[in-house]
């Protein structure tokens, strides 16, 4: 009852967020100046024809209505009309979510199966050569340019080796090289976050009574270490959604992959801001979604902790 | 903490010590670089493009010891001028958007009541957009120029600095020392000035130190998407996009400002993480 309470509130704290966000997308298109009619129209339209145009998309409107129509809009599932594939920007980005959505996945799932394993040997062994090998790998993924790496990839597998395709989606050979140049900067972070959560944890006196009623080693940081050091990783998980979305605009340029990301730079080089304005809500959306998710189920994981 | 405490953590602490020396060695031999720039950055001498290194061998630093770009180039000219802008660019973000942040979380901690909650949904508008998608939708709409690159991450990170401050000044502001303050009669603005602001400056030196190697990175992966530093002014960031036709052909238009790039945010981020372990209240040297 207390938790469902809490979940409403903050359910109205992120519609809130995304009225805000919104806002910000349709002032930054309509203070940045462009006509979306001048380019729904195409170059040959007559003045007239435009102003025709403009008429009909409301554009002559004072800006408060045109915001209301936008958001009405919105609300039935309508982002707008790009005149650069000419067709609703609906259905482009259906078109194009799943590919960044299963990169991001997969990406993510990488990082998982790399840092936990990484991060709790570390953490149990702090000051090995583990410890050492997986801090000096965290420390590079975090210094490492995205970009750079992506092509250092496509450099070394691609061009020289020959093992993997550099570009496209076509196979599960296309996934590898994106998948883990995205996964490597996450997975660097949460294998830190990992292993100070397991130090953290097991310094607790509870361990070390466990310990001393006589549980072995690999029970104790099994069963009742890993558990507890596993919970900031929740809530990472949940806002590195958003993280992986963005993390995604740059490699899926590298690798050609057919995703938001490659469909947002060219909608940007063609000026065609119904549709950056629409991948600017959309990745909010995700990102606001997924941060709501994680947090409603941390309270049900750690029942220590409660909205505020 | 003392100062003489503070010093001797410094002095013990490998990671801020690598990372200072290393910073001090690559800032200062990009702010110098006029006094040896060994060819003109910007000068395209299609005769010589895509030279391969000569590491020096050819005539020192008068040869093309990095090579040359598509262009024609001098890389080792563009890396020293490119540090510079790429140096510049992360200097300016951080510290006007830390500058932006602290006054923003001072004033809504202290206050607090409506202010502090408009001015943290603000922030939590800004925050549900991931900085990246953030920055190159403003730039596409304002146009790619140096100074609104600059302005644009800045509206992008200033939010992380004002939670941090708001966080901080919440946690100082019920202390003894500060309603004492208050009880003797002092204004706000002194208490904040005096007892809030220093508290807060620890927190804000160490977030800050972290985020100018990742704000040198969001600059790359902008000037590889045609967001970022126009042409043909170079920047790490966009000197390694310069290279991405000929990763076969000429790979150290790659991987040459790529590692300059790497060393650069890897001793920020040693400078980072050894601030935050010397000023750890829970370290005990």
């Amino acid at each position: 009852m207390k938790n469902a309470k809490m979940i409403a509130g903050r359910l109205l704290s992120t519609i809130i967020v995304l009225l805000g966000v919104t806002l910000i997308a349709f002032l930054l298109v309509r203070l940045g100046g462009g006509d979306p009619a001048r380019m729904i129209a195409g170059d040959m339209a007559t003045p007239e024809e435009v102003e025709l145009l403009r008429e009909r998309m409301g554009l002559d409107q004072p800006y408060i209505l045109q915001y209301f129509t936008y958001v009405k809009g919105l609300l039935q599932g309508d982002l707008g009309y790009s005149w650069n594939y000419q067709m609703p920007v609906t259905t482009i980005i259906a078109n194009r979510l799943p590919q960044t959505a299963v990169l991001a996945v997969f990406a993510l799932l990488i990082a998982v199966v790399i840092a936990i394993p990484l991060g709790m040997i570390s953490g149990i062994k702090k000051g090995s050569a583990v410890d050492a090998f997986s801090m000096f790998f965290a420390i590079i993924g975090q210094s490492m340019s995205p970009v750079w790496m992506g092509l250092l990839a496509i450099m070394i597998f691609s061009v020289q080796l020959q093992w993997l395709p550099s570009q496209g989606m076509d196979g599960f050979k296309t996934w590898i090289l994106p998948g883990i140049c995205l996964a490597f900067q996450f997975s660097a972070m949460m294998t830190r976050l990992m292993r100070s959560g397991m130090i953290d944890v097991l310094q607790e006196d509870y361990i070390t009574a466990t310990r001393a009623r006589g549980i072995g080693k690999g029970k104790v940081y099994l069963k009742y270490a890993f558990k507890n050091a596993l919970l900031p990783i929740i809530t990472i998980l949940g806002t590195s959604f958003g993280t992986m979305m963005a993390g995604s605009m740059v490699i899926e340029n590298i690798f050609g992959w057919p995703g938001l990301g490659q469909l947002l730079v060219q909608a940007i080089n063609v000026r065609d801001y119904a549709l950056v304005q629409s991948i600017l809500l959309i990745s909010a959306l995700i990102f606001v979604v997924c941060n709501l998710v994680a947090d409603v189920v941390y309270t049900f994981v750690d029942p220590r902790i409660s909205f505020n | 903490m003392k100062l003489d405490a503070i010093l001797r953590r410094m002095k013990k602490s490998k990671l801020f010590l690598i990372g200072l020396i290393g910073l001090i060695l690559i800032v200062g031999v990009c702010l110098l670089s006029p006094l040896f720039m060994p060819h003109d950055p910007n000068q395209a001498t299609l005769a010589k493009r895509l030279s391969e290194p000569d590491w020096f061998s050819g005539g020192g630093l008068g040869g093309n010891p990095f090579g040359t770009d598509p262009l024609g180039r001098d890389v080792l000219s563009r890396l020293l001028e490119g540090g510079r802008v790429s140096l510049l660019i992360s200097v300016s973000v951080v510290v006007i958007s830390s500058l932006i942040g602290t006054l923003v979380g001072l004033f809504a901690g202290y206050f607090g009541g409506v202010v502090d909650r408009l001015l943290m949904r603000i922030c939590d508008m800004l925050m549900a957009i991931p900085a990246l998608i953030l920055a190159i939708c403003v730039v596409a709409v304002l146009g790619t120029n140096l100074f609104n690159l600059i302005a644009t991450l800045c509206i992008a990170s200033w939010v992380t600095s004002a939670r941090l401050v708001r966080a901080t000044v919440l946690s100082i502001r019920g202390k003894e020392y500060v309603l004492a303050a208050r009880v003797m009669g002092m204004k706000n603005g002194t208490i904040i000035m005096k007892e809030v602001l220093p508290n807060t400056l620890t927190p804000i030196l160490i977030s800050c130190t972290q985020r100018f190697g990742s704000t040198i990175l969001v600059e790359a992966s902008m000037s590889y998407l045609g967001m970022g530093v126009p042409v043909p002014t170079p920047s790490w960031g966009n000197m390694i996009s310069d290279g991405r036709e000929y990763l076969a052909t000429a790979p150290w238009v790659v991987i040459i400002p790529g590692v300059a790039l790497m060393l650069t945010v890897l001793c920020f981020n040693f400078l980072g993480d050894g601030l935050r372990d010397i000023f750890d209240p829970k370290n005990t040297d």
